[in-house]
């Protein structure tokens, strides 16, 4: 029998039970449904990762750390426990115990300040103000402050912001738009307005014999300054205000001031401590031509570990895999109760149509052909569903997906679930697949019906 | 010519042994009509299984122009059939849910009949039975009499040399059973197509060129019809053997 035939036949048996097809093809079709949706979810998560680092990270860039656990790429293997000390790591109380981080010395940074494949190696410094003032008030804020990356982009509400690549000015500080509206004032109202930051120096505890010869010269008076820690106070002018936006990845709640101020910054504050000029984190770009994950292969034989801009998307998307995964696995499972579905309603259509299978073998049909006959109608089944449960989520999703762009603020333009073609028409192929193994048995048995059985009318 | 010779079959085993065929032969010449009558569980019905290889007996040949179908392969077998035999049954057998186009084009899928064949048979085989009229209309919409009309379309859509009907009239009321015999019959003289009935109805066996009465899975006798050509003389002498 030819197969177009088998599959005529096969598409008429399943019109003449319309309920009973449309039923069982549902089954199949929430699977379907599900799979469409967790396609279109990763497909727009990885569009909207790739988008967000494409735009705002050069890809040359490159984030050096010493210490791996910093940067996710090792075992964080200094937490808890007992270790040996080391006089370049620095020690953090975290939960659960303290953690120690090796950090990068003044000889790491000549190193790589002298790798010829790198260019702009900078320290990312970590300066913390005692508090600071902005404007004429005299009121007192606290605030993160960060060093301005000129290698990410960002859009300013207000004033303006360099090219991509160069740095702001030493006594310039880009200001996020959470502080104009803390302070209740239009961004553009604040720029060129002065900010104060002040920062601290270390407190040092003073030797007795200092103490006496205080006590001698100054009296208490003098007693009480040794004791507290020297400030000094940076004024700085308001050059630009960000703009919190969905595509953009600048830590948008600290304020932002040129590499060498935030050095001074941090020397000052370290001054006499043990992180005195050791960075955690190192900023710095594969010259061009080169490429960052050959050096990043490079510094890994000199003991650093290096992320590249590429790893960082990786790691967007891993999330995203996962997730995706999930979804997916719920729509696997939905699928598998839809093949008992399957198999139930052909073992059943087989049941029905015993005298019809016999008669067909009467007249010379081969038993191969009546279980493809009952394949096919599987297929038809699986066909169906696939259609629906993609079709349906495919007309769902873009209905829904300004709601949820709206939602998510994802930014104008921007789509969670982006629906392609090709891997639907492929889904299908797989559900009709699915459906084809879920019809085996049935089939199998119409093949193996006696015609002579089939036909006693008795 | 069919020749069927020392066919015995047996149903269940050891002491539920029960003998369906016991060496039963005898011979049909081509183009001739045959009544095989007996009581039910006879072993009629059986032995039309036989004879289009359905069943297999267990001991015995079934020669159809000198091939013996019985040691034929399920594909060879699946084919000869397709192309050389039909049957219509009591119960009909039609599709309902499907045109009656469709259940007449059934034996010429089946049969691997090119497409552009397949439509001017259909016809034909419809216009033979009256049933042009309906070429689209679903058989379940037919009348009892209709239906069987539709079931002889399809019987001999692919121009088979052997058609069987088993119990052909038994469903249906006389003067539509009679029309039934009537196309049979001139079928059966028209295109030179052998026809063996299966029937416990006298009056239907008597019509036909050959009777051959069965009882308890014996041939009791081989009747050739009066005024019809000395065809079952061979038989009888088989039989007598």
């Amino acid at each position: 029998m030819r197969t177009a035939d088998v599959i005529r036949r096969a598409g008429r048996s399943l019109q003449q039970a319309k309920a009973r097809t449309l039923l069982t093809s549902l089954a199949i079709a929430v699977g379907g449904f599900t799979l469409t949706l967790s396609l279109a979810a990763g497909q727009g998560s990885r569009e909207y990762a790739d988008k967000l680092i494409s735009s705002n990270v050069d890809p040359q860039s490159l984030i050096i750390a010493k210490d791996p656990a910093l940067l996710g790429g090792g075992a964080a293997a200094q937490a808890g426990g007992l270790h040996d000390y080391d006089a370049n790591a620095a020690t953090t109380r975290g939960v659960g115990g303290s953690v120690s981080i090796k950090q990068l010395t003044q000889d790491d940074l000549a190193k790589l300040q002298k790798n010829s494949d790198l260019t702009d190696v900078r320290p990312l410094y970590q300066p913390v103000a005692k508090y600071i003032q902005i404007g004429d008030s005299d009121k007192k804020y606290t605030g993160d402050i960060s060093q301005y990356n000129p290698n990410i982009r960002s859009d300013s509400a207000a004033g303006s912001l360099p090219l991509l690549g160069t740095d702001i000015g030493g006594n310039e500080v880009v200001i996020p738009q959470t502080y104009a509206d803390r302070l209740g004032v239009a961004p553009a109202d604040l720029i060129g307005k002065n900010l104060v930051i002040t920062v601290a120096k270390p407190a040092t505890t003073p030797t007795e014999q200092q103490i006496n010869t205080i006590l001698a010269t100054e009296g208490t008076a003098g007693l009480t300054k040794l004791t507290q820690p020297e400030t000094e106070d940076v004024t700085l002018k308001i050059r630009a205000v960000m703009k919190s936006s969905a595509t953009t990845l600048s830590t948008s709640t600290s304020m932002q001031i040129a590499s060498d101020q935030a050095k001074n910054l941090t020397d000052y504050t370290t001054q006499g401590t043990s992180n005195y000029q050791k960075y955690m984190i190192v900023t710095a770009r594969a010259k061009k031509g080169i490429n960052p994950e050959t050096v990043k292969q490079d510094l890994k034989g000199q003991g650093f570990n290096a992320k590249t801009a590429k790893d960082l998307q990786n790691l967007l998307f891993t999330i995203v895999n996962i997730l995706q995964g999930i979804v997916a696995g719920f729509g696997v499972l939905a699928l598998l109760a839809s093949v008992f579905g399957i198999i139930n309603t052909q073992y059943i259509s087989v049941l029905e149509r015993t005298q019809q299978i016999g008669l067909m073998k009467a007249l010379g049909m081969r038993s191969r052909d009546v279980a493809r006959l009952f394949r096919f109608e599987a297929a038809w089944i699986g066909f169906l569903g696939g259609v629906i449960g993609a079709g349906l989520a495919w007309i769902l999703g873009t209905l829904l997906n300004p709601w949820i762009t709206d939602k998510l603020s994802l930014g104008d333009g921007n789509h969670l679930l982006v629906f392609q073609p090709v891997p639907v028409v492929l889904l299908i192929a797989s559900l009709v697949l699915v459906a084809v193994v879920a019809g085996y048995l049935p089939a199998r048995k119409a093949a193996k019906l006696d015609p002579i059985e089939a036909l006693r009318t008795e | 010519m069919i020749e069927v010779r020392q066919v015995t079959k047996t149903y269940g085993k050891k002491e539920n042994a029960f003998l369906a065929l016991d060496g039963v032969s005898f011979e049909i010449p081509d183009g001739a009509s045959v009544a095989i009558v007996g009581k039910s569980g006879s072993g009629k019905s059986t032995l039309m299984h036989a004879m289009s290889g359905l069943d297999r007996p267990e001991k015995g040949e079934v020669l159809i122009d000198g091939k013996n179908i019985l040691e034929l392969k399920g594909r060879a077998l699946d084919a000869f059939r397709a192309q050389k035999m039909s049957f219509i049954f009591q119960s009909f057998f039609v599709q309902a849910n499907e045109s009656c186009y469709n259940n007449v084009s059934l034996p010429l899928e089946i049969a691997d009949v090119p497409v552009a064949e397949r439509k001017r048979k259909v016809v034909r085989a419809l216009r033979a039975v009256e049933l042009l009229d309906k070429l689209n209309v679903r058989a379940r919409d037919l009348s009892g009499g209709q239906k069987q009309r539709l079931a002889i379309a399809r019987a001999i859509v692919n121009e088979p040399s052997i058609l069987f009907a088993d119990e052909p009239t038994g469903n249906l009321d006389s003067s539509t059973g009679d029309t039934i015999e009537d196309l049979l019959f001139s079928y059966n003289k028209a295109n030179k197509t052998t026809l063996i009935i299966v029937t416990h109805d006298h009056d239907l066996a008597a019509k036909c060129d050959i009777r051959i009465d069965i009882k308890d899975g014996k041939i009791l006798s081989v009747k050739e019809k009066a005024g019809s050509k000395s065809v079952s003389r061979e038989a009888e002498e088989v039989v007598a053997k």
